[in-house]
C-alpha cells in the first residue's frame, strides 16, 4: 500500500526552476566556449559535445526528472509512524516510528518562499529525512502534529 | 573539594606537545618543501623557529594556569582559555562515564589522564589531561557518590537498597573476556593495517624525499642498481615484510592486554602496553553489536566483533569505533556475547538471498569489468586480453557477495549481513533502530527484489545496515516486525 498523501503541485514549478538555473550554467558556458572557438579558430567538436550535453541536461532536469519525482514522492503520517516515498528511477521507502522522532522542523528557502511552500524535516537521533515542499500551512500543521505526536524515551535514544 | 584545582605541572608538557603536533603538518608545509631560499640570510629560519617554540612554550604555560576544575553544587566545573575565557559546567548527571588513561608521559611521572564523558557526543566533553591517580580515584568516588544522592532523592529516600547497588557493582565486576597474546597477534597479522601503515610511509617518505639526499644515495649504489631489477624486486618485498612485522608489533602494542569487564550497568574496556586506556561504556547505550569477518579470517573461523553505542565524541576517534572483541573464534561467540550483552543472540538462522538475486550480483560487478576489459583489449592488444581473468574473479566475488549476504528477524532482534570484502553482520534490538528503508530500482522490481536497510545510532552519526537483493515479500515482514503493533492490527 503506497502512502496517501502527494506533496504540493508548486513543487514541480520549484523544481523545474531550479533545474533551470542549473541548466543556464551549461547553456553559458556552450556560449563561451563558441566565441573562443571563433577567435581562436578552434574545432567546433568540442562546442557540439557541449551543445548535445546541454540539451540532454536541460531535457533531463527540467522536464523528465522534476516530473518523475514528483509521480513518486508520497507521505504519509500515521498515529504511529512516518512513511515516506521518493525516488526517480530508484523507488525508496522510509519507515519512521513516531516515539523516534527526536525534533521536527520547517524550512524554507527564496525559492519555496515565494511558491509560499516549505520543506519539513524530521530527525531521529541517527537519520535525518525531509519532505521537500508543502503547503506552508500544511507544513505547520504537519510539524505541530509530529511534535505532538512525537514522545522520545531517553532510554532508547 | 570545592576550591579550584589545577591539574599536575606535567600537563604543561603535554600542552606543548600536542601542540607541535598540531603544528607538524603547517611546519612541514612552509619550512621543509619551499627547499633553499637564497635570498633569506640563513639564521632567519632557526630564530623564527625559536620564537614559535618559545611561544608555544609561554602558551602552553598559561593554558595550565588558567585552567582549573572544581566539584560545586552537583556540577563538575572547568575554567579554562588563554585568549578566550570558557566555563565549562557540567551536571553531574549528565555525566555517563568516566574514563581513565594512561600515556606514555603519564605513566613516567604516575599520573592518568581523566576523560569525563557526557551523553551529548557533540560537543566535546571535558579532559583533565595530568591528575594524580589518587585524585582520579576520588574523583570517581565523589561523583559517583553524588549521582547515587540524585537518585535517592528521586526514589524518596530509599538509599539503602542504592548504597547496595553501588557496593555490589564492584563486587560482581568479573573479567569476561581476556585476549591472550597469541591470538593477539594473530588479529594483528590478519588486521589489514598494513595497508594503513604503508599508505602512511609512502607519504610520509615522499614528505621527506628533499631532505634525504636520495639522489646522492642512489648514485653511490649505481653499480648496485646495474645488478638488476631481481634484487630491486627482493629488497622492495623485504622491505614491504619489514613495514607489516612493524605494523603488527603496533598493533599488538596497542591492544596488548586487552580484557572486558561487565559489571551490572557497565562494560569497561582495557587496553594498551605503553598507553593504557580505559573505556566504560553505559550498557542501556548500546544500541547494536557488529561482527566483522574479513578476507584472512573468514576462512579461519575467526571474526572481530564491535559496539555500536550512542556516545563518544568527535575528539576522540577510538570512542566511536570500539572493539569489543578483537578477535574471536566464531564458535565462541554465542557464549561470549551471551555473558556480556544477554540480549544479543547470534546464532541466529539466516534467510538467504533467492537463487535469482545472484544474477543481480553478477550484473553489478559486470557494470564496472566490462568497460575495463573492453578499453583493455582494445587499447592494449595482445597483453589486453590477461584482462579477461578479471571476468571469473568477478564471478567469484559476486558469488561470496550473495553467499553471504541475509537477514533474520529473532523476537525483538533484527539481523542485516552483506559483505564487500568482509563479511559483516549487524545486529540491532528493534527499539533501537531509528528508522527503516526499502527501495528498489526497475530493475529489482522487473525480479520482485529489493534494497533493505536499517539504520541505529552510533557514536556521534549513525551505522547502517543494508542487504542488497531480498525477496521483496521478505520486506514486507521486516517492515511490519518493525512498526508498532497497533498500526499493524489497525490496517
Amino acid at each position: 500500500m503506497e502512502p496517501q498523501n502527494r506533496i504540493s503541485n508548486k513543487a514541480l514549478t520549484v523544481w523545474k526552476i531550479s533545474g533551470l538555473v542549473g541548466c543556464s550554467i551549461t547553456w553559458i558556458l556552450s556560449i563561451a566556449i563558441l566565441v573562443l572557438t571563433i577567435i581562436f579558430d578552434w574545432t567546433y567538436w568540442v562546442f557540439g559535445a557541449m551543445i548535445i550535453i546541454s540539451i540532454i541536461q536541460s531535457y533531463l532536469t527540467i522536464f523528465l526528472i522534476p516530473s518523475v519525482r514528483w509521480k513518486r514522492w508520497r507521505y504519509e503520517v500515521r498515529n504511529t509512524e512516518i512513511d515516506i516515498q521518493s525516488g526517480i528511477f530508484v523507488i525508496k521507502r522510509t519507515l519512521i516510528p513516531m516515539n523516534r522522532v527526536q525534533h521536527v522542523e520547517t524550512k524554507q528557502g527564496p525559492l519555496l518562499r515565494k511558491y509560499e511552500l516549505a520543506s519539513v524535516e524530521i530527525s531521529t537521533a541517527a537519520t535525518m529525512h525531509v519532505i521537500p515542499a508543502l503547503d506552508l500551512t500544511e507544513a505547520d500543521e504537519l510539524r505541530h502534529y509530529i511534535s505532538k505526536m512525537a514522545s522520545v524515551e531517553e532510554e532508547d535514544v | 573539594m570545592s576550591d579550584p584545582k589545577r591539574l599536575h605541572p606535567i600537563a604543561v608538557l603535554l600542552n606543548i606537545i600536542k601542540s607541535i603536533k598540531e603544528l607538524v603538518f603547517p611546519f612541514l608545509l612552509v619550512v621543509v618543501l619551499p627547499g633553499k631560499n637564497d635570498g633569506i640570510p640563513g639564521w632567519i629560519q632557526p630564530l623564527v623557529i625559536g620564537i614559535i617554540v618559545l611561544l608555544l612554550i609561554v602558551n602552553a604555560f598559561i593554558q595550565w594556569l588558567r585552567f582549573t576544575y572544581r566539584i560545586e553544587d552537583g556540577e563538575f566545573r572547568i575554567e579554562s582559555g588563554v585568549i578566550v575565557r570558557k566555563k565549562r559546567y557540567i551536571k553531574f548527571d549528565r555525566i555517563h562515564s568516566i574514563d581513565i588513561s594512561e600515556g606514555i608521559i603519564q605513566r613516567i611521572f604516575r599520573l592518568v589522564k581523566v576523560n569525563i564523558e557526557t551523553a551529548g557526543g557533540t560537543q566535546a566533553d571535558a579532559v583533565l589531561s595530568a591528575i594524580r591517580k589518587s585524585e582520579a580515584v576520588q574523583l570517581n568516588a565523589l561523583i559517583i557518590e553524588e549521582k547515587n544522592k540524585k537518585t535517592n532523592n528521586s526514589l524518596e529516600g530509599d538509599f539503602s537498597e542504592a548504597g547496595i547497588k553501588g557496593n555490589g557493582e564492584v563486587e560482581k565486576a568479573t573479567s569476561v573476556f581476556k585476549q591472550t597474546l597469541p591470538q593477539l597477534f594473530i588479529m594483528a597479522a590478519t588486521s589489514g593495517a598494513i595497508g594503513v601503515f604503508l599508505s602512511g610511509g609512502i607519504a610520509f617518505i615522499s614528505q621527506f624525499d628533499e631532505i634525504i639526499p636520495f639522489e646522492r644515495i642512489f648514485k653511490d649504489y649505481e653499480e648496485f642498481i646495474g645488478m638488476g631489477t631481481i634484487i630491486l624486486t627482493v629488497l622492495a618485498i623485504l622491505g614491504l615484510l619489514v613495514v607489516y612485522v612493524l605494523a603488527t608489533l603496533s598493533m599488538v602494542i596497542r591492544y596488548a592486554s586487552f580484557t572486558v569487564v561487565k559489571t551490572d550497568e557497565e562494560i569497561v574496556i582495557s587496553r594498551g602496553l605503553l598507553e593504557k586506556r580505559r573505556l566504560t561504556i553505559p550498557i542501556h547505550k548500546v544500541q547494536g553489536i557488529r561482527i566483522m569477518e574479513n578476507l584472512v579470517r573468514k576462512p579461519l573461523g575467526l571474526a572481530t566483533v564491535y559496539l555500536e553505542y550512542a556516545g563518544g565524541s568527535v575528539e576522540d576517534k577510538e570512542s566511536l569505533s570500539i572493539m569489543l572483541f578483537p578477535l574471536i573464534k566464531r564458535k565462541h561467540l554465542h557464549g561470549k556475547i551471551q555473558e556480556i550483552l544477554p540480549v544479543y543472540q547470534t546464532a541466529m538462522e539466516m534467510t538467504p538471498l533467492p537463487k535469482r538475486a545472484y544474477s543481480r550480483y553478477v550484473f553489478r560487478k559486470g557494470i564496472y569489468i566490462i568497460p575495463i576489459i573492453g578499453a583493455m583489449v582494445w587499447f592494449f592488444r595482445p597483453w589486453g586480453f590477461l584482462s579477461l581473468l578479471l571476468i571469473p574473479f568477478a564471478l567469484v566475488w559476486a558469488y561470496l557477495q550473495y553467499r553471504d549476504a541475509g537477514w533474520s528477524i529473532e523476537g525483538d532482534l533484527l539481523l542485516l549481513c552483506s559483505r564487500f570484502l568482509s563479511k559483516e553482520t549487524l545486529i540491532m534490538q528493534r527499539n533501537r533502530i531509528q528508522s527503516i528503508t526499502y527501495k528498489k530500482s526497475w530493475f529489482q522490481k522487473r525480479k520482485e527484489l529489493a534494497t533493505i536497510s536499517a539504520s541505529i545510532k552510533s557514536g556521534v552519526g549513525s551505522q547502517v545496515g543494508m542487504v542488497v537483493d531480498v525477496e521483496e515479500k521478505d520486506c514486507q515482514t521486516i517492515k511490519s516486525w518493525f512498526l508498532p503493533k497497533k498500526a499493524v492490527d489497525s490496517q
